[in-house]
């Protein structure tokens, strides 16, 4: 299968501080994302994702190490070309209204004078922005912003996405929004390459993973194949039962107005559980059994 | 069409800045205050107006191109939106020559309005328009030319007060190097007069755009000087463009 | 762009406005030197104009004038000076440096001694305290001028002022003996001789007190003479004999208590010894 990108030992140090003294953020990356995938980029703060990202853009020039664009050099225009970049915590031209905004940066583009009009109406919709198309820059919010940063990364129709941090910022309908643009871009055949902190989205929409740590890739791979489906425990929310009776099937983790939430390991148990609360005539509120979540691989990862 | 796009952009983030305006109303008092000096001397009044009159166009006029051109591209690496920018495919050569190309507009616009207002006020004591007056601000526009590259060439790796200082410091250069003529020609002959003789040709001298003397003179103007004076500025620009290309293009931006 | 190809346009644009540049120094510019005169305001304006920041633009104008005043190329430079000194003072009147740099300019440079007399005159009058300045003032009269009238009247108004040195006072009293006042040339040399303990100027003084004496006495005998003339129709033979003829009461002597010498032959009469030899 062709790759979107393909990134070989990548090096990046940084001379800091009043005595240049070399500190290494990336000790040797190396990872690739295949066409038509949603490729999730995680990592601890610092460990180096951002400095990766501005190494594939041309941001950062690397020490060592081969970046391919879509198998092109990835600092030639061709392969530019082909990019749509969205950056963490973005900001524009304030004085620029959304409309002008995007028609500037259509014509840093290789086709004709700018995209026609109706493909940026047809953007601005995308990312839910018509009622604010002829405001300022100035004016938009933090989640306006990173709308309009996701519109201006899709101007030119790019073939593989890089979207820094994509949903922070915004409320939790603002999140489902963008997952749901992501996965569109994946269907037209688009490839996204996103870096989040936000592991449930990554979890939701993310066919591949790469973990780093430290400015090294700790684990890559399929979702899937990383997190194990091993059942951790069974929470079982209930009421009605005295909890003395619960003594020794599992532990409490809390109370609250009467309903007690049982965190139960021992699978076998669960079984007596509901055999004691259906003869005590009790009530069974909800029972959730918890598998291993990225979250609790992540954690697992980054702390040794 | 992608200088020209950055240029646009530049010429309008830049003509909304409210320290150009800020200069502005100061040149104005300055060109009102020309009018006072005047009555307070003892010299000629129409010398004072057309002298301090220049002055002011040219003082600050490179006041202007200092102040904008450190700041702008700064401000684009400071506010990030140079991300955005330089991911796009586009050399950075053509981001550099986009932001000179609309602040010498923006410089353009400010200096015709300058000179507007003293070319009235100057019209209201003589009754004439001297074209020897409009060739001396065309040539302090060139000279203008040339410091805002080299604005943008300190502001592609130094921050804005540094920059507008380094800047500052070229314009006093360049307008006291001629200084240098006689007591090079005084030294005696030897590797140290090759060496500070070429260290004087490597200077700016922008007094060849300086045609005040002259016009506040009423000497005849150095048409001689004309086309090489414009290619000096047109190469020294060069120049210093090509050096903020060098630097510029393999800077990395955290 | 390729690295090489910006190298080589930076290379080349740096010969081409190298070349430019020796081009152009070679095409004369005029340069009119003393132009900036004209933004000599008049005094009381400009002490308005410098918020409160007189003294330095007095410094500041002070700077520009000797570079002013020392270039030659200027045609008529010293026709101001009168009016730049006067600003000088209004902005800075106890800017001392100011007064003896414009009488030095005055007195060396434009050749205009008034000038610097008024200069001077002005810094006492705005400092009454620095007799330096008539002190310079009656130097240059009798120095260069050789107006020991001038010098005189300057030397008794240094002496006036407390702290002044000695020597005012001597320089003084040589000048009234230059202008012959006699009197006053010897009642000041008393005073320094009686007053001093500096044996050397105890000398000084009484070398000169007899100067003083042996030209009164001189001036009396030659009117005495000129009375003997008159009636006898010829010289006297001894300087006896004016006192025999009753012209005189006695004879003048010497400081030293000698007699004059007298010749017939001519008529001269000399002081024994010379004032500085005694």
């Amino acid at each position: 299968m062709a790759s979107a990108l393909e990134i070989a030992d990548l090096h990046k140090s940084f001379k800091t501080g009043f005595i240049p003294k070399k500190k290494q953020i990336l000790k040797g990356i190396s990872l690739t994302v295949n066409r038509g995938e949603i490729f999730g980029y995680l990592g601890p703060n610092g460990a180096g994702k951002t400095t990766t990202i501005k190494c594939v853009l041309g941001l950062i020039f690397p020490d060592r190490g081969d970046i391919r664009v879509l198998e092109k050099p990835h600092l030639s225009l061709p392969a530019k070309e082909q990019i749509g970049f969205l950056p963490e915590n973005p900001y524009f031209h304030d004085y620029l209204n959304a409309n002008e905004f995007l028609q500037y940066y259509s014509r840093l583009f290789k086709r004709r004078d700018g995209a026609g009009d109706q493909k940026i109406q047809d953007l601005i919709k995308l990312v839910g922005l018509e009622k604010s198309a002829h405001v300022r820059l100035r004016k938009f919010s933090r989640g306006m912003l990173q709308r309009i940063g996701l519109a201006q990364a899709l101007i030119n129709e790019p073939r593989l996405v890089i979207l820094d941090e994509p949903l922070g910022g915004l409320d939790p309908l603002g999140r489902k929004e963008i997952r749901d643009v992501i996965v569109r871009l994946r269907d037209e055949g688009k490839t996204v390459f996103l870096s989040s902190h936000i592991l449930q989205d990554i979890e939701m929409i993310c066919d591949r993973v790469a973990i780093i740590v430290d400015g090294r890739i700790v684990n890559q791979g399929e979702l899937r194949s990383l997190i194990s489906e091993k059942l951790l425990f069974t929470e079982i929310l209930l009421s009605g039962i005295d909890e003395k009776a619960l003594a020794g099937m599992g532990e409490s983790v809390g109370t609250q107005a009467g309903r007690i939430l049982l965190k139960v390991s021992d699978e076998e148990k669960i079984g007596r559980v509901i055999k004691l609360v259906e003869a005590q005539k009790g009530k069974i509120h909800s029972l959730v059994p918890r598998t291993e979540t990225l979250e609790d691989y992540f954690v697992g990862k980054v702390k040794g | 069409m992608k200088i020209p796009a950055i240029a646009q952009m530049t010429f309008k983030e830049a003509i909304r800045d409210r320290v150009l305006y800020l200069l502005l109303f100061f040149a104005l008092i300055s060109l009102a205050f020309s009018r006072l000096l005047a009555l307070l001397t003892v010299g000629d009044r129409i010398r004072i107006i057309k002298d301090v009159g220049l002055g002011s166009l040219s003082l600050f006029g490179a006041l202007m191109a200092i102040l904008m051109g450190t700041s702008l591209v700064y401000k684009e690496i400071d506010k990030k939106t140079i991300f955005t920018l330089l991911s796009k495919p586009i050399h950075r050569y053509q981001f550099l020559l986009g932001k000179y190309f609309g602040l010498i507009l923006t410089l353009f616009i400010m200096l015709a309005a300058m000179s507007l207002i003293f070319l009235v006020i100057l019209f209201f004591h003589t009754f004439t328009i001297e074209w020897k007056l409009l060739v001396a601000i065309l040539f302090i526009f060139f000279e203008l030319c040339l410091i805002t590259a080299v604005a943008i060439l300190f502001s592609t790796f130094s921050t804005p007060i540094l920059s507008s200082l380094f800047s500052l410091c070229f314009y006093l250069i360049g307008h006291l190097s001629w200084g240098l003529e006689a007591p090079i020609n005084k030294m005696k002959p030897g590797i140290g007069k090759t060496l500070t003789r070429a260290l004087y040709t490597f200077l700016p001298d922008l007094e060849n755009f300086n045609f005040k003397t002259e016009v506040v003179n009423n000497l005849p103007l150095p048409s001689q000087v004309y086309l090489p004076a414009v290619l000096y500025g047109f190469f020294y620009t060069l120049f210093v463009l090509a050096l903020a290309t060098l630097i510029f293009r393999r800077r990395d931006f955290i | 762009m390729k690295k090489t190809t910006l190298a080589l346009l930076l290379i080349l644009s740096c010969l081409l406005f190298m070349g430019l540049k020796l081009r152009l120094d070679r095409i004369s510019r005029e340069r009119v030197p003393g132009s900036s005169f004209i933004y000599m305001p008049s005094g009381k304006y400009l002490k308005y104009a410098s918020f409160g920041y007189s003294n330095l633009l007095a410094d500041l104008i002070y700077i520009w004038a000797i570079q002013y005043f020392g270039d030659t190329r200027i045609v008529n430079r010293f026709d101001h000076m009168d009016h730049i000194f006067t600003i000088i003072s209004e902005l800075d009147p106890r800017f001392l440096d100011a007064y003896e740099l414009g009488a030095i300019i005055a007195v060396y440079d434009a050749r205009h001694m008034e000038l610097a007399y008024r200069i001077l005159d002005k810094g006492l009058e705005k400092n009454p305290d620095q007799w330096i300045f008539p002190l310079q003032a009656g130097h240059y009269a009798q120095m260069l001028m050789k107006d020991f009238d001038r010098a005189r009247a300057f030397y008794k108004k240094a002496m006036s002022i407390p702290g002044a040195p000695a020597i005012v006072q001597r320089l003084y009293a040589n000048a009234a003996f230059k202008t012959a006042d006699y009197r006053t040339a010897w009642q000041n040399w008393l005073e320094i001789h009686q007053s001093t303990r500096d044996e050397r100027v105890k000398r000084i003084a009484s070398n000169h007190l007899y100067q003083v004496k042996a030209a009164i006495d001189a001036k009396t005998l030659s009117e005495a003479m000129q009375k003997f003339e008159d009636r006898f129709g010829r010289k006297p033979e001894t300087l006896r004999r004016l006192v025999e003829t009753g012209i005189l009461s006695d004879l003048p002597r010497d400081l030293d208590g000698r007699d004059y010498v007298y010749d017939p032959q001519t008529g001269e009469v000399k002081a024994p010894s010379s004032p500085w030899n005694r």
